[in-house]
């Protein structure tokens, strides 16, 4: 088999690094500050719909050019997301619905206000955009896209956001264990019975906890539909926000293990559509080997779940600080 | 006798004014349904408005081609068919606290075995052979529900994860199934070939209902229908009036008490996978069996996931439920006269149906939370002026709902 299938497939396996990780640490913030949130497929739905119709609206509508257009483009798909996770907070924080079935519906409405958002941006076109919309010039990461034998051709051609969202790591980690704002948050999924005691409001912490995630889970759409495919379709998400939210509960909540969880979970996606004619792999119908990657995600969940300690907090309606 | 003792006796004195329970349950998830479909109405209006359009005359037309014609009606009752048995499935899984999120796989990996059972079994007798491919339907269903069944009694891995990658696997597992050991073997005429199985022999088709009620035979009404019905019935005797149901709906609303009571909560769980799955495995019988009479690449998907909001909408009740899949049916069918009566995009339908599941979900929570808090105010003298006392802090720990599997369910001793 030739070296660059391998190569390659670890340039897609860090490309839908940049996806799981962002829409990971979406559920990081959310899950920490002691909201469950099963939406993160939705919300990444609602990105891609309003990341792909962003960039081509701020580079051609608005002739804003290169630089600036997709990465508006990819601002806008995060705004977008964290209005849309507003919806999962006003459930379960201040009507205290059911994380796992505000989730549900947050993913149920997301296709529906996904085709309708369509319907009003790309003409009538209700599932899916035009092809080749805007993106950003790709980049070699220097030094390692200059080693020979083919190996360079992984860290050749990515988009920027990829490094963007690899070095995410560093702020997030800083805020969540070096500011007063993260150690709040995280109290707030831990027992906020006593954060409350402390005069910090449980609400106020745990609805900047969701909107976050909002964020981080419709820029990760945005880049999947405007950086990597160049168009929204309905159904591109194809489980990632749920293999993120594996990745997250592998990584025991902590960025810097999610990191790596999302790479693998990457390579993974990467199998089927670049390495199904790798030795072993190629001896399975095609059908299978596109289920590697959710198998994967299945044995994973099922083997480490009882290993890993979610935040205390997360999933259980909070009664107190009824004043929202 | 102490100083407080006449607001404590005074207490029960109100108890056998109050109406009975089930009617005040009864009445409250009846309001809590016409406040969440009013306050979905007056939002969708002012989204037609947005679009410069009449909303009484957008909803007249919504109602027209639904309920204004039998056709129209016939239509709403087939597309409702798949509904109830999805709808049914979530909520068996729901009573115990679960979520099956994976009806979507589990009705695919179903129509793949049910395929194979017309297609192999094709020598028994007619009627026979019909139960078989249902039966074959089930067990298909029953077995993809038993892995995050197991994996959640095995190994707590969260069913929503697991059922929701099962759904993927599940695709390309019928990908696979249409392009290898089921695919014709007598090629079909035209151009363009889908992908598809052989015919099923006609034997192993369900009858249309419809010529009877004057139905036009393009709405695919199938006695079906009745089976729907009747798994509605069969679901709710089961976890109304069965030992499994008593548990079950124990184990969904306080897990802790449930162990402690005796209950093997893992065996009940994997039960209640084992029934959801097998409501599943019906579900797509309606397209295969009734409509198309063959599997195909272009089947019907998101039945499972709409199944969930019929759940929801039904409250998460049997007989709820085939309400809910005759509004959500009439709202569906709503699209094809939406598209023909206005300028208004067909998508209209769906967020006013994605407003309405959001509404839902939430007015139910208030409302079951009102409930609650009555049905405390009620329960006990002591603990009233207890209440009374620091009403804030009391609701927390003590509240009735703390359980979060409840949602729907507001605390329940009737029945039984």
């Amino acid at each position: 088999m030739p070296f660059t299938d391998i190569a390659v497939a670890i340039q897609i396996s860090l490309i839908y690094f940049t996806i799981i990780y962002l829409t990971g640490l979406g559920g990081l913030f959310s899950e920490r500050s002691g909201i469950v949130n099963i939406g993160l497929e939705g919300l990444m739905v609602i990105g891609t719909v309003t990341g792909a119709f962003g960039a081509r609206f701020f580079t051609d509508t608005l002739e804003l050019g290169l630089p600036w257009g997709p990465v508006l483009g990819l601002l806008f798909g995060a705004l977008c997301g964290a209005v849309f996770a507003g919806v999962h907070a006003v459930a379960t924080i201040s009507f205290r619905v059911d994380h796992i079935v505000s989730g549900v519906v947050i993913n149920l409405a997301a296709i529906g206000v996904a085709r309708f958002l369509s319907q009003m941006f790309f003409d009538g076109q209700s599932t899916q955009s035009d092809p080749g919309g805007p993106h950003l010039t790709e980049i070699d990461i220097p030094g390692l896209s200059s080693i020979g034998g083919g190996v360079g051709r992984a860290f050749q051609n990515l988009s920027p956001i990829v490094f963007v969202a690899a070095l995410m790591v560093i702020p997030v980690w800083y805020v969540l264990n070096r500011t007063r704002w993260g150690l709040r948050l995280r109290s707030c999924g831990e027992n906020p019975e006593a954060t409350r005691s402390l005069g910090v409001s449980v609400p106020l912490y745990r609805y900047q906890g969701v909107m976050l995630s909002g964020a981080f889970a419709g820029m990760s759409g945005a880049f999947l539909a405007s950086e990597i495919i160049g168009n929204w379709r309905e159904g591109q998400t194809l489980g990632l926000g749920f293999i993120s939210l594996a990745a997250l509960i592998l990584s025991n909540w902590n960025p810097i293990r999610l990191m790596f969880f999302a790479w693998l979970f990457g390579f993974t996606v990467a199998i089927p559509l670049r390495l199904d004619e790798a030795p072993v792999i190629n001896l399975l119908p095609p059908q299978f080997i596109n289920m590697i990657p959710y198998f994967v995600t299945i044995v994973a969940i099922a083997g480490f779940v009882g290993r890993v300690r979610p935040p205390a907090a997360a999933g259980k309606a909070y009664e107190g600080g009824g004043g929202t | 006798m102490a100083v407080e003792s006449p607001p404590v006796l005074e207490r029960p004195v109100d108890v056998p004014e109050a109406r009975p329970e089930w009617v005040e349950r009864f009445v409250g998830q009846l309001l809590a349904l016409l406040a969440s479909l009013a306050i979905a109405i007056v939002l969708g209006s002012v989204l037609i408005v947005a679009y410069g359009e009449n909303p009484l005359q957008v909803y007249s037309s919504i109602i027209d081609g639904s309920l204004g014609s039998v056709d129209g009606f016939g239509y709403v009752l087939s597309i409702a068919t798949p509904l109830i048995f999805s709808a049914l499935a979530v909520c068996v899984c729901f009573k115990g606290g679960m979520f099956n999120i994976g009806v979507e796989g589990q009705y695919l990996v179903a129509m793949v075995t049910a395929s194979w059972a017309a297609l192999e079994l094709d020598f028994l007798p007619g009627p026979l052979l019909v139960v078989a491919i249902l039966i074959a339907a089930m067990l298909g269903g029953m077995a993809w529900a038993a892995i995050p069944g197991i994996l959640k009694v095995k190994t707590g891995a969260h069913e929503v994860v697991t059922t929701i990658m099962l759904n993927l696997v599940a695709v390309s597992l019928l990908a696979w199934a249409i392009n290898f050991p089921l695919k014709f073997t007598v090629r079909p005429e035209g151009q363009n070939v889908d992908l598809r199985t052989d015919l099923f022999s006609q034997k192993g088709l369900i009858g249309d209902i419809g010529q009877f009620f004057g139905v036009t035979p393009g709405a695919h009404l199938s006695w079906l229908l009745f089976v729907a019905i009747a798994a509605a019935i069969v679901v709710w005797f089961l976890l109304r009036r069965t030992r499994l149901g008593y548990e079950a709906r124990a184990v969904g609303s306080s897990p802790g008490s449930a162990r402690s009571g005796g209950v093997l909560i893992g065996s009940i769980q994997l039960r209640l996978f084992l029934i959801s799955g097998a409501l599943a495995g019906l579900v797509g019988m309606q397209q295969i069996l009734a409509d198309k009479g063959y599997l195909g690449q272009a089947y019907q998907t998101q039945l499972g996931f709409t199944g969930i909001a019929v759940a929801f909408l039904g409250q998460n009740n049997p007989i709820g439920i085939i309400f809910a899949a005759i509004l959500w049916g009439i709202l569906s069918r709503g699209e094809v006269s939406l598209q023909i009566g206005s300028e208004v995009p067909r998508e209209f339908i769906i967020i006013l149906q994605s407003i309405l599941i959001l509404t839902v979900v939430i007015v139910y929570q208030i409302a079951k939370r009102r409930l609650a808090a009555r049905q405390l105010q009620r329960a006990g003298a002591a603990g009233a002026l207890e209440d009374s006392a620091s009403p804030g802090e009391s609701a927390g720990p003590r509240g009735p709902e703390s359980a979060a599997a409840e949602a729907f369910e507001p605390a329940d001793d009737t029945g039984n």
